[in-house]
């Protein structure tokens, strides 16, 4: 159970989270559905159901983008040149790490301009992903959710075809990503991940035995909490978890451009030579 | 460098679709198919009236197998290599076949070509100008095609995915105003609607670093780019690019191939139907730093000559 200072203030939405089994009027069950925690809105927030498509699926189409600092730190960070300070993203703030890990984690950070990835412009991973700052469209379909990244023209489809995951392991930089939806959630389960890639510009990083769960909710017509599970027991102690929130893009005429970041790298080493 | 050889694949590979223009049917010693066997074929079609989205708007979605050619869109007369036999233009109009250059743009063109140092695969790096922008991952309008994606209909928007180097468009239909002219995109800036049942999307915005095919056919970055796509078959879209570019040509011009849809999934292999990650620019960093030591220089459009 995730405690936030707004989980505290919303009674009514945490009673929704139970679910009452009467036998009969001196005998019931009370059984916390620990999943629904996820769904909680943040404070002075109203319970929100999103529209519906024709197919029956919560319409989350649209264009999301955070408006966070978690690109540069997913945990609290003060402000550097060029490094905006930010509250972070971390349930709890803590990142556990294990000691050998942690001592990695410092070294990444101390050599990023050579050792992050995004320094070779290489897909971002996911959640890195989310947070970089650029808009995101979703597109759904009956049997798959796309996201369309502006980010390095990235595209995660995300399956909800039956099939799980493909046997493994597979070393992709995006990893493999299963959808379903739990009411108006949408869990996203995703493996297969290589050691390749970071979340954060602060050498925050994972082996290849990352299991990443997203919970895409929508609070608002505008809103959808973006709740993620991480799991990787080659670096992390236990599981932890971030929560943020993604902002509906409705500028006028916005769309989704272009950020094609090895192709402006490689003319810029060509051109220079 | 991928070539008519693995088109010839991935159009093989559509069990199921219907029995017309399969290049791997083609008589031994013709051309491969290309605009001109397209349109006989197409024109035997009996009519067709495409289904219907719950939008109202054709229903052009599915996955749709790339078909022209990587290689030299124009002609390509003899056998080169495995990956290039002799294959007919893709260019449909003007009826020869042939790129309607202005004179300063053929020899540009002609310059690319030979700077490729293809003839004797030069290592010598005096002989090289530019490599084909594609080896570096990237695509444009109207290249893109040649691959496969996937199309997927919105109310207001068109989406096109494609499986390689995770290249997409997405087409709003609403004819929203262009960003300014000065902003230059790889894939340009697109703006769709429906003529009856077919798909119109207009390209601008375009940055002229892309080259139609990899022997150093290109357009400049003023073109403007008219696709047509219409379902002329259950399992084939008829797909049209028409240039205007008079910088760089005498007139427009237009290029068209076929795409065939790809097979849907099966008991066999469940995954068949599904896109699995193409990182292209991931695993080309090695190839990238060769291209460079080999003396090749960056792909910048040409100046068009003032008049």
């Amino acid at each position: 159970m995730m405690t936030t200072p707004a989980s505290r203030h919303r009674g009514t939405e945490a009673q929704r989270n139970f679910l009452y089994l009467c036998v009969s009027a001196s005998l019931c069950l009370v059984i916390v559905l620990p999943a629904a925690a996820h769904a909680q809105a943040p404070a002075n927030m109203p319970p929100y159901t999103p529209p519906k498509l024709a197919n029956g699926q919560p319409d989350i189409q649209g264009i999301w983008q955070v408006l966070d600092t978690a690109a540069w730190d997913l945990q609290d960070h003060g402000a550097t040149l060029g490094v905006p300070a930010g509250r972070g993203v971390v349930v709890g703030n803590e990142i556990p790490y294990k000691p050998e890990a942690l001592a990695k984690k410092k070294e990444n950070a101390a050599q990023r301009a050579t050792l992050d990835p995004e320094s070779k412009c290489y897909l971002s991973g996911v959640p890195r992903i989310t947070f970089m700052p650029f808009p995101f469209q979703i597109v759904q379909q009956n049997d798959k959710v796309n996201v369309l990244y502006e980010y390095n023209h990235t595209i995660r489809q995300i399956y909800m075809n039956g099939n799980p995951h493909p046997e493994g392991h597979i070393d992709w930089w995006m990893g493999d990503s299963r959808g379903h939806w739990e009411g108006n959630t949408l869990v996203v389960d995703s493996v297969d991940f290589g050691e390749e890639t970071w979340f954060d510009r602060a050498g925050n990083y994972h082996s290849d035995e990352l299991h990443v769960v997203e919970r895409y909710t929508p609070i608002s017509p505008y809103h959808m909490r973006y709740d993620v599970t991480i799991e990787d027991p080659k670096v992390f102690t236990r599981p932890w978890s971030l929560s943020a929130i993604l902002y509906r893009r409705i500028d006028a005429n916005v769309e989704l451009l272009e950020y094609e970041c090895y192709a402006y790298q490689l003319e810029d080493q060509f051109t220079k030579k | 460098m991928i070539g008519a050889a693995s088109l010839m694949l991935a159009l093989t590979s559509a069990a199921g679709a219907q029995a017309i223009f399969n290049p791997k049917d083609w008589p031994e010693g013709k051309l491969g198919p290309g605009a001109k066997a397209w349109s006989v074929e197409r024109d035997k079609l009996p009519p067709f009236t495409p289904p219907r989205t719950q939008d109202g708007q054709p229903d052009l979605q599915g996955r749709w197998g790339g078909t022209w050619s990587g290689d030299d869109i124009e002609l390509i007369p003899e056998f080169l290599d495995v990956t290039t036999p002799p294959w007919e233009s893709w260019v449909a109009d003007p009826a020869d076949g042939k790129l309607p250059y202005k004179d300063w743009a053929l020899a540009e063109r002609n310059a690319h070509r030979e700077g490729l140092g293809r003839e004797v695969w030069s290592t010598d790096p005096s002989k090289h100008l530019y490599y084909d922008p594609q080896a570096f991952c990237m695509k444009s309008v109207p290249r893109y095609s040649q691959r496969g994606y996937e199309l997927v209909q919105t109310k207001d928007t068109v989406i096109m995915m494609l499986n390689w180097g995770h290249i997409y468009r997405v087409i709003p239909l609403d004819n929203r105003p262009r960003p300014a002219g000065d902003v230059r995109l790889w894939m340009g800036t697109a703006r769709g609607h429906f003529e009856g049942d077919t798909l119109v999307i207009e390209t601008t915005n375009l940055n002229g670093k892309m080259w139609l095919d990899s022997a150093g056919n290109f357009i400049g970055p003023n073109a403007k780019v008219t696709e047509r796509i219409r379902l002329v078959a259950p399992n084939f879209l008829d797909y049209s690019a028409t240039i205007d570019d008079p910088e760089t040509f005498t007139r427009p011009f237009t290029l068209r191939a076929p795409q065939r849809r790809q097979r849907a999934a099966d008991a066999k292999d469940p995954y068949a139907a599904e896109s699995w990650e193409h990182a292209c620019h991931e695993g080309n960093r090695e190839h990238e730093q060769q291209i460079l030591q080999l003396g090749f220089k960056w792909y910048l459009p040409p100046a068009a000559p003032a008049k």
